[in-house]
């Protein structure tokens, strides 16, 4: 209900808190191939560097695929202002507990062409909203949230589905709670890309839905009244440089 | 009056006494009563926001299998996460929560399904309109709460308006849906 741009309040590049260690890590934005997951800070700082790297990384490992491209890898920045992660969970097997968890920062890259994408979510656990204040102080203590030692969560992903279209169908990757990381799916309820009248940018995004245990993160308070199954409903939108 | 019919009356009277005491009262639970509507944001992703405050009463009859209720939800407790976006939805041009700083929703007509209520058939106002509103049963359930030491029933409802029979119609000519979904979290506590 909101036009895209004219009430921003945030800025939409996700810089990292830390630098990359040990500087540069070269194909790190295009290591989807490699399955592997990066530590959550490695990612370069600059939107345009890892877009270049991406692409340098793809067309090295790639070259058949790039080939057919026309445009190659695109990094996106999260738009903070339509990137939230909402938390469900069952109460006394009676109805479901929802918190708001964002504006969430970060970025992705997505080569059509070859298929790839990578994901990185920084998740500002701390910003957990219930409606109820003292359940969002319950919510950051040690045997939840641990907001204090873990004020982030990561969602760090290089495994992508796309749909025929082209569009991302699922993103594999690895979520990393209370300094816990277990393999996480997000699965595309809906995805689509518009060209932004306002931004005068292509902007893609979708709403994503996801499932993990919270007892596997240590997060274990109220179990079994409140469930162990946690349902992530994560609305994205990304646009492109 | 023979013994048989006042015997009968009686047994009339007991069971509907009986019947009566089925049907109980609950007080909404605030900290677990939450109105959260969803809106599709340009074809792309979907937009949420939540109402903080929610308060009322429900009265239940499981026997009779009927059952009212009258919630009032606070518009300026409006909270979607981007505070520029809250503040849009709030203005004149869209819920204009100044001079509408309360919804309401009043339903005499429960459903039930076995011992658990499907559906909720009542009138919404909002934006100081009323319309018919159906609310479908995602989950129902009645349990004895340890720490309130009292009954509570409870579970999610969803109902899908059409806002701009509620004069909310800022951004239709832009394409943002005129369908909304509401997902309604309610929690009461037995009084």
């Amino acid at each position: 209900m909101k036009p895209s741009s004219s009430d921003r309040e945030a800025p939409v590049s996700g810089v990292p808190l830390t630098a990359p260690r040990g500087g540069a890590r070269p194909c790190s934005g295009a290591a989807a191939r490699g399955g592997r997951a990066l530590a959550p800070f490695a990612w370069p700082i600059r939107a345009v560097a890892s877009s270049a790297i991406a692409f340098l990384c793809a067309s090295a490992g790639s070259l058949p695929a790039l080939a057919q491209s026309v445009a190659g890898p695109v990094t996106y920045q999260l738009d903070p202002n339509h990137t939230f992660v909402t938390f469900e969970v069952l109460h006394f097997g009676t109805s479901t507990l929802r918190g708001r968890i964002g504006p969430v920062n970060g970025e992705v890259t997505i080569d059509r062409t070859a298929k790839m994408g990578d994901l990185r979510l920084r998740i500002p656990v701390t910003t957990v909203s219930t409606g109820t204040r003292m359940l969002d102080a319950r919510l950051r203590e040690p045997d939840l949230l641990a907001t204090t030692e873990y004020p982030e969560a990561y969602f760090v992903a290089t495994k992508f589905q796309f749909d025929v279209a082209g569009g991302v169908k699922e993103v594999r990757g690895e979520f990393t709670l209370r300094g816990v990381g277990e393999p996480l799916s997000l699965v595309a309820r809906s995805f689509a890309c518009r060209q932004d009248a306002m931004l005068k940018r292509q902007v893609c995004g979708g709403d994503f839905d996801g499932a993990l245990k919270r007892s596997r993160f240590g997060a274990t308070m109220g179990l079994p009244f409140v469930g162990d199954d946690v349902h992530l409903v994560v609305q994205v939108e990304a646009i492109a440089p | 009056m023979t013994k048989s019919s006042l015997l009968a009356i009686a047994a009339a009277l007991g069971f509907a006494a009986a019947a009566h005491a089925e049907s109980a009262t609950y007080a909404i639970e605030p900290s677990h009563t939450f109105a959260t509507f969803e809106i599709g944001h340009f074809g792309t992703s979907t937009n949420r926001g939540r109402f903080n405050k929610t308060s009322g009463t429900v009265t239940l009859d499981k026997a009779a299998k009927t059952g009212s209720l009258d919630v009032t939800v606070d518009t300026t407790s409006l909270d979607t996460g981007t505070a520029a976006f809250t503040k849009h939805i709030s203005s004149e041009e869209i819920l204009n929560v100044a001079a509408n700083p309360t919804a309401r929703l009043v339903a005499t007509k429960f459903v039930f399904n076995g011992d658990k209520v499907s559906e909720i058939d009542g009138n919404l106002t909002l934006n100081g309109k009323t319309n018919p509103v159906v609310l479908k049963a995602q989950n129902f359930n009645c349990y004895q709460n340890p720490m309130l030491k009292r009954e509570v029933c409870g579970g999610d409802f969803d109902a899908t308006i059409v806002r701009s029979q509620y004069g909310v119609s800022y951004g239709l000519n832009y394409g943002f849906p005129d369908n909304v979904h509401l997902v309604i979290q309610v929690e009461a506590v037995k009084q």
